[in-house]
This record gives C-alpha cells, sequence and structure tokens, in this order.
C-alpha cells in the first residue's frame, strides 16, 4: 500500500511561494484503484512525484509498502523505488532505440537480474497486454495505443506493490484511452497494487475505487 | 551497457561521425609521434648507438661538442674511475669528391674522431668485414646512409682544408644533428681541426662504466662536467627546440582530442536528458547511468582510435627513408593510450551533467 501523510510541497514564484501540496493526505490500499483529478496545474503531477519518490516534499511522511521513506538517502529511495513502484507515463515515454521486450528487459538490468527467467517474464507480460506479435517491434513502428500497453507492462515488470500512472490516456483516443485505463484497473487488481491514477478524464472514474480532486494543493473526495 | 550498446547501433551515424574526427585525431597523434621519434633519431642517433654511459665535456659547453675543448691532462681523472675511456672529437665538416671519384657527390658529414685501439672503434662492426680500427687511420669510415653518395675508393677533400681522405669502409653510425657521421682517426681529426697545433685537444671523453659519484668529483677535479649519454642528447643542433616543438604540437592535439570529445558528450548528453532521467526513475542509480555512459565513451573511442593509429602505423611501415620516421609499436600504443585516458577526462563534464539530472523530469516531458 501507500500512504501520504500530511505532505506539502510548496515553489517559489518570484517573491511568493506557490503551495502545490497543503497537508495532503491519501491512503490507497493494496488492490485499490483511486483516481485523482483536477486543473492543468493544481500539482498532480508533483503529487505522483511525491508518491514515486521522484522528489522529496517540504514535509509529512510518504510510506511505501510499510516502509516510512522521510529521511532516507537517495540510494534507499532510488532501490525502494525500483523494487516497490511502477510508473506508467502520459504518452508512454519508451526508449526509441529499444524494442518492446527491451524496453522490459532494461528493468531487470537496472535491477541486476536479467537472466531467462526475467527474459520470458518481460515476453509473457508482453502477451498479456495483447502484444505478443510486436515483442521486437520499436516504439516507432507501434501505434500510440500499443506503446502505452508497453509502458503498462514495463511498470509491471519490477513486481511492484505500488503503481502509478500520469494521465495515460491523455494522449490516446477515447476508445483506445478506455482500454488502456480498462487494462489498468485490472491488472492493479488482479496483481494486488496500489493504483493511483491522474487524470484529467471523468469519464473513466466508474472503472476505479475512490475518485479524488486535487484543488488549492488538498486532496478531497468527490462523492 | 544495456542501453548504451543499443543505442550506438540505433544512432549509428553521429557515433560514426565523431568516431571519424576521433580516429583522424589519433592518426595525426600517432603520425606525429612517428615524426618526432624520427626527428630524434635523425639528431641523435649516432650518438646513442655510442657504447658510452657517459660523456665530460668542457666546463659551461651544455653538451655541445663544438664548444667544448679537452686536452690530454683532463683524461686521468676519468681514467682513475670509469672502466673505460678514450677522447673523441666531433666536428661538422662539408667534403668534396675529388676529381677521381667522379660518382660521388659532396656531402655534409658529423665526422668523429676517434683512437683506432679505443671501446669505441672495437665494439663498432663495420660493414663487409672492414677492420674499423685500422680502417679509420688511413681514411673515412661513413654511415650507411652515405652509401649511395660514394663508394669504397673514392675519395674527399675536406673543405676549408687541403686534406683528402679516402672512403675505406661503411658501418651503421647514424646521424647527429640530422648530418650523417663519419669515422675517421682522432689524429686525422685534429689535423683537420686544428692543423699542426692540435696538442693532443679533442671534444669529449668518452666514458663507458663508472659510479656516478665518483665521476663527478673526477669531472670537479678536473675542471670538467660529465653528462649521462641521454643527458647529452640536449647538445645537437636543433635538439631541444625540436622536441619542444613536437611535444608542443602533440599535447595541443591532446586537448583538442579531450574538447572534441567532451563537447560531442555534453551535447550528446543534453540531447538525453530527459532518458537519464527516466532511467533514474525507473530505478537506476547515478552508478548506474555513468558506467553505461563511459562504456559507451569507451566502445567509441578504442574502436576510433585503434583505427586511427592502426591507419598510421600502416602508413608508416610504407613510408621510405625519405622522411624521418620512426614508429615503434609500444609509440603508438602509448600514444593511443594516451589518447583514450585524455578523450575519458574530456568527458568528465558531461558524466557530472549525468549525475545532477533530476528523475522527476520524466513526470514533465516526452523522452
Amino acid at each position: 500500500m501507500i500512504s501520504i501523510d500530511d505532505v506539502s510541497v510548496s515553489f517559489p514564484d518570484g517573491e511568493q511561494t506557490i503551495a502545490v501540496l497543503d497537508h495532503a493526505r491519501l491512503s490507497v490500499s493494496a488492490g485499490e484503484v483511486v483516481t485523482i483529478a483536477g486543473r492543468s496545474g493544481t500539482g498532480k503531477s508533483t503529487l505522483l512525484a511525491v508518491a514515486g519518490l521522484l522528489r522529496s516534499p517540504d514535509s509529512g511522511e510518504v510510506m511505501i509498502a510499510g516502509t516510512p521513506t522521510s529521511g532516507l538517502a537517495q540510494g534507499r529511495r532510488t532501490t525502494l523505488r525500483r523494487r516497490e513502484i511502477g510508473i506508467i507515463y502520459q504518452s508512454a515515454e519508451l526508449f526509441p532505440s529499444l524494442t518492446a521486450v527491451q524496453q522490459l528487459e532494461l528493468v531487470a538490468h537496472i535491477a541486476g537480474d536479467l537472466d531467462d527467467k526475467t527474459r520470458q517474464r518481460a515476453r509473457d507480460l508482453l502477451t498479456e497486454v495483447g502484444l505478443s506479435r510486436r515483442l521486437d517491434n520499436h516504439p516507432s513502428k507501434l501505434s500510440g495505443g500499443e506503446r502505452q500497453r508497453v509502458g503498462i507492462a514495463r511498470a509491471l515488470m519490477n513486481t511492484p506493490s505500488v503503481l502509478l500512472a500520469d494521465e495515460p490516456t491523455a494522449s490516446l483516443d477515447p476508445q483506445r484511452g478506455r482500454e488502456v485505463m480498462e487494462l489498468i484497473t485490472s491488472e492493479a487488481r488482479e496483481r494486488d497494487l496500489a493504483c493511483v491514477v491522474v487524470s484529467h478524464d471523468p469519464t473513466h472514474a466508474d472503472l476505479c475505487d475512490r475518485s479524488l480532486r486535487l484543488e488549492g494543493g488538498e486532496l478531497t473526495e468527490i462523492s | 551497457m544495456y542501453l548504451a550498446s543499443r543505442d550506438l547501433r540505433a544512432a549509428k551515424g553521429r557515433f560514426v561521425l565523431v568516431g571519424v574526427v576521433i580516429g583522424l585525431i589519433s592518426f595525426l597523434a600517432t603520425m606525429l609521434a612517428g615524426l618526432a621519434n624520427g626527428l630524434v633519431d635523425d639528431g641523435i642517433s649516432g650518438l646513442r648507438a655510442l657504447p658510452v654511459t657517459d660523456l665530460a665535456f668542457a666546463e659551461n659547453s651544455h653538451a655541445v661538442f663544438s664548444r667544448s675543448i679537452l686536452t690530454p691532462e683532463e683524461l686521468p681523472a676519468y681514467e682513475e674511475v670509469a672502466a673505460e675511456t678514450t677522447p673523441i672529437g666531433v666536428s661538422f665538416f662539408n667534403a668534396r669528391p675529388t676529381a677521381g671519384s667522379a660518382d660521388a657527390e659532396t656531402i655534409d658529414i658529423a665526422l668523429f674522431g676517434v683512437e683506432g685501439d679505443s671501446f669505441l672503434t672495437e665494439s663498432s662492426a663495420a660493414d663487409d668485414d672492414t677492420d674499423m680500427a685500422a680502417a679509420i687511420e688511413g681514411g673515412l669510415v661513413l654511415s650507411d646512409e652515405l652509401a649511395e653518395s660514394a663508394a669504397v675508393g673514392d675519395e674527399f677533400t675536406i673543405v676549408g682544408t687541403d686534406i683528402t681522405l679516402p672512403v675505406v669502409g661503411f658501418t651503421f653510425a647514424g646521424t647527429y644533428g640530422h648530418v650523417p657521421i663519419a669515422y675517421t682517426s682522432l689524429s686525422s681529426w685534429q689535423q683537420l681541426l686544428y692543423g699542426d697545433d692540435a696538442d693532443g685537444r679533442f671534444s669529449a671523453v668518452a666514458i663507458n662504466g663508472g659510479d656516478a659519484d665518483a665521476l663527478a668529483a673526477a669531472a670537479e677535479a678536473s675542471g670538467t662536467e660529465v653528462l649521462t649519454k641521454e643527458e647529452s642528447y640536449a647538445g645537437s643542433p636543433g635538439f631541444s627546440a625540436e622536441s619542444a616543438t613536437m611535444t608542443l604540437i602533440r599535447g595541443f592535439l591532446l586537448v583538442i582530442s579531450a574538447l572534441v570529445v567532451g563537447a560531442f558528450f555534453t551535447v550528446w548528453t543534453i540531447q538525453r536528458t530527459r532518458q537519464i532521467g527516466l532511467l533514474k526513475a525507473l530505478g537506476a542509480s547515478s552508478g548506474y547511468v555513468v558506467r553505461d555512459a563511459l562504456g559507451q565513451l569507451a566502445v567509441v573511442l578504442v574502436i576510433s582510435i585503434a583505427i586511427g593509429s592502426g591507419a598510421a602505423f600502416a602508413m608508416g611501415t610504407l613510408m621510405g627513408d625519405g622522411a624521418p620516421f620512426n614508429l615503434p609499436l609500444g609509440s603508438v600504443l602509448w600514444t593511443a593510450g594516451v589518447l583514450a585516458v585524455v578523450g575519458m577526462a574530456g568527458s568528465l563534464v558531461a558524466l557530472r551533467r549525468i549525475t545532477s539530472v533530476d528523475p522527476a523530469i520524466s513526470l514533465t516531458a516526452g523522452v
């Protein structure tokens, strides 16, 4: 699970300071899918960066799989991210020089355990997201939806306990976007992952267990 | 190097481009090393070939033979402490063929006057079974390099004197001050330089073996200065200036190489900033990313330097005697190694940038 407790993040803006997250609280259990909506610039990406241990909050505590992260050295935060967190990006963010299967193998290589078993796992994951015929294609030979599926499979490659998605349907047409969102939520539930999806598209709220809105630095439940 | 090796294949064009530039620099640096070695050889190969460990010169002559005039009175101090000693005279002359030597050409020679029964002639193997010790008493033993300009039996008049000496043989004598060496007897050399007023004068004491402290004491006692053979190279005409020029050029090439590699990898790193951020977001440590980049750099450097240096080495072996060029394999490897190290050093700026990339940028921009 992931827990964000009393987290604040602010940025300087000239002589003033803007509070992007203001004592924000969020707790997502294993197998639960939460969507966070909000207007552009309200701090949704900052929230994901804090949740994904990509940046430290000014104050507050982020717990990943039961591990408090405030005060952790950079190396420990990197290790925790590598082991426990999978991130799905807005436009897949694939490496142009790698094929679909290599995008996943890279995750295993970074973790230092690229072997026959993890290679097979990469192929299985891509097959699971419907890309069994696209394993050796480079990103330039994949459609937008296919690229996003590779991104989803890559986020699952390290068997994380937390899955974070940043506007995963923003660059897709409504039908492809719906399919991708269904894939994310089903994978999260099937694998018992705590899943946070940042999205400004309200049509996917029905796929999630809870919907929150980020406004004025605070997270509020949408009934 | 999982990502780096695939980036190398995917971006072949730009890596080939920088590889060609590094290869050309490597080629140029290696050729210059060959020319520098060749010039050094051309300046002092004759001196280097002498079977001596030290040379004693007149005080303040700075290893320049023409400035050093010694007399037999300076010899005993060295004879007491060195295993072998003998006087040697060194001067530059122009030798004109006599009328009977129509095929011979006028030649410049660095004339080494040595005693026929000294250790210098005993260890010099003249060609054609020439007895060096006996031969120099009657004429000139020329360096092999003059074999096309003269033949045994030709006679040369030393310009500025009326003395004529026959060519009695050839030997590997090398060159001194870029001029081929010719051996003659010390007495002939003294006659050429001083006429009948030689009084046993010579240029330097050739010394083989002897304790350095004892030689220094002998130098002090005799009012002379003793230098190792290697230190004496500095007295060869143009040696210091040529060495300094070549060192400067090679230094500039190394700096240029570092700048080229550094600039390329800095630009490449800037282009990859978002990729690097994503790698870190996927859990890669800065060490992982740096190793990836260094591996990529090493591959480009090793391949391009190997090709550039190899081409220079091949061209060097094909070069004739027209240019002073000497490129032993050790020199090629040393130059290649220094270029690789300098190239890696040039990439340090890029590496510093890699470690400072924020993984959070992966959430804000496309790769």
